[in-house]
């Protein structure tokens, strides 16, 4: 019972990491039309940045400086790459992101090595919260989680509740109403990447010390995300949220799982036959626990190809 | 085609066909990576370049391609069914299963969406294939022998070269007259108005998933080649930057002419290959490039070709060469410029002069060796070295740019003036 509270318990933060960095994601889709291919990269860079500060900014001065430099990244990238190639469509800009990822990746490898650095929470953030039975839980994950929920909040408040809030909507609806009314919103879509990929270094500097920071960590977390932009409805913030648990849930479960599909075909007097086969049928659950969001994604596109909260088309 | 594609054509295959004698031995097993590279490019262009489907998984195929083949060669032993020249088709089998059932799911989506699940699909595969012990070998892989067959033996390179030849410029004609059937007009159609295909009555979810599998199929051709090669597979092949590799491959050569991409992968295999002992930091040039090729020659190196010819059509070919002289030199200041800056940061952010540096506590910077001589890293002149090369090579394309409008105004004043344009005429008559 407590290993099964645990673990829904580590499941719900992981899957608010993930909706972190899936939220920016989808925000920029929603409004650009961009796969934004770097987003996961934002992420990694926003635990290196912070990695590299913490140094001589202590680890919060770190977490905040590097926020503000992957935003300024994230500017950089839509005004000085992403809007020179607007006019060719967005597959073109599909394609230069997944460069300017492969970019990072190198240059992080360049600068770090191509190995996990040593990036810790300090030691005044390392204790047990409270106890579950004999588990006791880290007040990190906590804090983590609590980031996550501080931002949706954040920024669900401001773009329902302020003016520009109801700019960044009226743009992404109607970018060129919009324009027409006197608003700028080549800036609006600059500030949207701008807070979108600060979202990511934000998740990247909290979390990447909690899990590791290494070079592979974006293809790591950008494979999840997308398939929770799939599995949520790209563009759809609460489908995103939806999905990001479901899937953090569900991989945080099935690691405790010591069952295979052999042994739920023994329920129909097929273990026997199942177990002979081999392969797939007597793989522990727990074991390919990596490979069930895919299995996940694949069953929404069987039964509902526009994702959980997509629209139809 | 015009009678001078078929000249180059011959003369590409000719030269093909006599390198073994002109190269010594590793460049010919460089040769033969091109050629599989050149293939598996190719493969992918049916699906990125002709169907405008942009898959970033397609390690997945060219990976079960030579998973598929080294378990046939160890399988039939080269003799029975399945001879070793023709191994490659158990690659194509196993590639087009996969590609019919990966590409029933991916092709359920289109545009980003399609990107997103070609990529998980990928992933998925990576992460199920070390579990697979029996299928995929785990950790170690599985390694098999090219056995005899034919009277020939397949000991030498040269004969492998030759088979992977043979291959690859069967597949490329094959690849090519598909592009003639009415499937390949199709899949054209597929790219530039799919509402327009489905109103005219095509299943175009079924057309997706055809063009999808032909693709995979030569993947997975490319794939079996592969295993023929190096007899072995190992699940790494199934890794994300094998898919990576192949994206940027096809777009530095350019999508839109058919052997684009087979010269896009064959050039940068060949550069991969001669810059490999020299450099670590390869992949991030690789990187450079691609985005470089993305942002101002998005047809890629083929497209570059073209716009020369249209050039020199439209201005004469005077009036472009000292533009090409000095673009070309703006592009090596450049390039020596950043070559200077990213090798002095990679040796400077080693781990052996960090820990160097960590020995010997006061000493200062030791200077660094780079290009036969010793760099202060703390020295303004070492900095300043990188910034006069990029400096001149900025200047100089500003240059080049200014050059090329006045080339392109003085050619509108020509069509503006009406005497000019009856002369234009004449010209063209």
């Amino acid at each position: 019972m407590e290993s099964l509270i645990v673990s829904l318990l580590n499941g719900v933060i992981y899957g608010l990491l993930l909706f972190m960095v899936s939220a920016g994601l989808t925000l920029i889709f929603g409004m650009m039309g961009v796969l934004n291919f770097a987003h996961a990269s934002f992420y990694m860079l926003g635990a290196y940045f912070a990695f590299a500060l913490q140094g001589s900014l202590g680890f919060w001065g770190a977490v905040v400086a590097s926020t503000v430099l992957v935003g300024l990244v994230g500017v950089v990238v839509e005004k000085y790459f992403l809007r020179r190639v607007h006019h060719h469509g967005h597959a073109h800009e599909l394609l230069l992101t997944f460069g300017l990822s492969f970019i990072i990746a190198e240059l992080v490898k360049l600068f770090f090595g191509n190995f996990p650095v040593d990036y810790r929470i300090p030691a005044s953030m390392d204790f047990a919260l409270f106890r579950l039975g004999a588990t006791s839980y880290p007040a990190y994950r906590i804090l983590m989680g609590t980031v996550a929920v501080v931002m949706f909040v954040l920024v669900y408040l401001l773009l329902t509740r302020t003016r520009v809030g109801i700019i960044v909507r009226a743009a992404i609806y109607k970018p060129r109403m919009a324009e027409a009314l006197g608003h700028n919103v080549p800036v609006v879509f600059m500030g949207v990447f701008c807070v979108g990929a600060a979202l990511a270094g934000l998740a990247g500097a909290v979390a990447g010390a909690f899990y590791t920071t290494n070079p592979n960590m974006a293809l790591e977390l950008g494979v999840m995300v997308f398939v929770v932009v799939v599995v949520g409805g790209l563009g759809s913030m609460g489908g995103a949220m939806l999905a990001s648990l479901l899937i953090g849930v569900i991989t945080s479960l099935s690691v405790g799982v010591d069952y295979s599909l052999a042994d739920l075909l023994a329920w129909f007097g097929a273990g026997e036959w199942a177990r002979q086969v081999g392969g797939l049928l007597t793989l522990k659950l727990s074991s390919i626990a990596a490979t069930i969001p895919f299995a996940l994604m694949l069953l929404v596109l069987m039964v509902r190809p526009s994702g959980l909260m997509g629209d139809k088309n | 085609m015009k009678p001078n594609t078929w000249i180059a054509l011959a003369l590409g295959v000719g030269l093909l066909l006599a390198l073994p004698a002109l190269t010594t031995a590793s460049l010919l097993n460089a040769s033969i990576q091109m050629l599989i590279a050149a293939l598996f490019a190719c493969a992918f262009n049916v699906l990125c370049g002709q169907g405008g489907m942009l898959s970033f998984g397609h390690a997945a195929y060219f990976g079960v391609g030579t998973f598929a083949t080294v378990h046939a060669m160890n399988a039939f032993n080269g003799a029975g069914l399945l001879p070793t020249p023709l191994m490659p088709l158990a690659g194509a089998a196993m590639g087009l299963l996969v590609g019919i059932v990966a590409g029933w799911f991916a092709t359920k989506r289109t545009g980003a969406y399609f990107a997103m699940i070609t990529l998980a699909l990928a992933e998925l595969l990576h992460a199920l294939a070390p579990q697979l012990k029996g299928v995929f070998g785990g950790e170690a892989g599985i390694s098999t022998m090219r056995m005899p067959a034919w009277g020939l033996t397949f000991g030498s390179s040269t004969e492998v070269y030759y088979l992977t030849l043979a291959w690859v410029l069967l597949s490329l004609a094959l690849l090519y007259l598909y592009t003639l059937t009415p499937v390949g007009r199709l899949t054209l159609g597929l790219r530039e108005n799919t509402h327009r295909l489905r109103f005219l009555g095509y299943d175009v979810h079924r057309l997706n998933v055809t063009v999808f599998a032909i693709s995979a199929m030569f993947a997975g051709v490319a794939g079996g080649l592969q295993a023929l090669n190096t007899e072995s597979a190992n699940y790494v092949l199934l890794e994300g930057h094998v898919s990576a590799a192949v994206v940027l491959n096809s777009y530095i050569g350019g999508v839109s002419v058919f052997l684009g991409p087979a010269l896009g992968a064959a050039l940068m295999t060949f550069f991969g290959y001669a810059v490999s002992d020299l450099t670590r930091a390869w992949l991030l040039y690789q990187g450079i490039l691609f985005v470089l090729v993305m942002m101002f020659m998005p047809s890629g190196l083929t497209g570059f070709f073209q716009w020369l010819g249209a050039g020199r059509r439209a201005h004469g070919s005077a009036a472009l060469v000292p533009l090409l002289v000095l673009g070309v030199l703006a592009g090596l200041l450049l390039t020596a410029g950043t070559v200077f800056t990213v090798e002095l940061l990679q040796r400077f952010f080693s781990q052996d002069y960090r820990s160097m540096a960590a020995l010997r506590p006061g000493a200062g910077w030791a200077p660094i060796a780079l290009f036969g001589r010793e760099w202060l890293p703390t020295a303004v002149g070492t900095w300043a070295v990188p910034l006069v090369l990029c400096g001149a090579g900025a200047a100089l394309v500003l240059v080049v740019r200014r050059m090329w409008q006045a080339l392109l105004d003085r050619a509108e004043e020509k069509q503006a003036a009406p005497h000019a344009a009856v002369a234009a005429q004449g010209d063209a008559l």
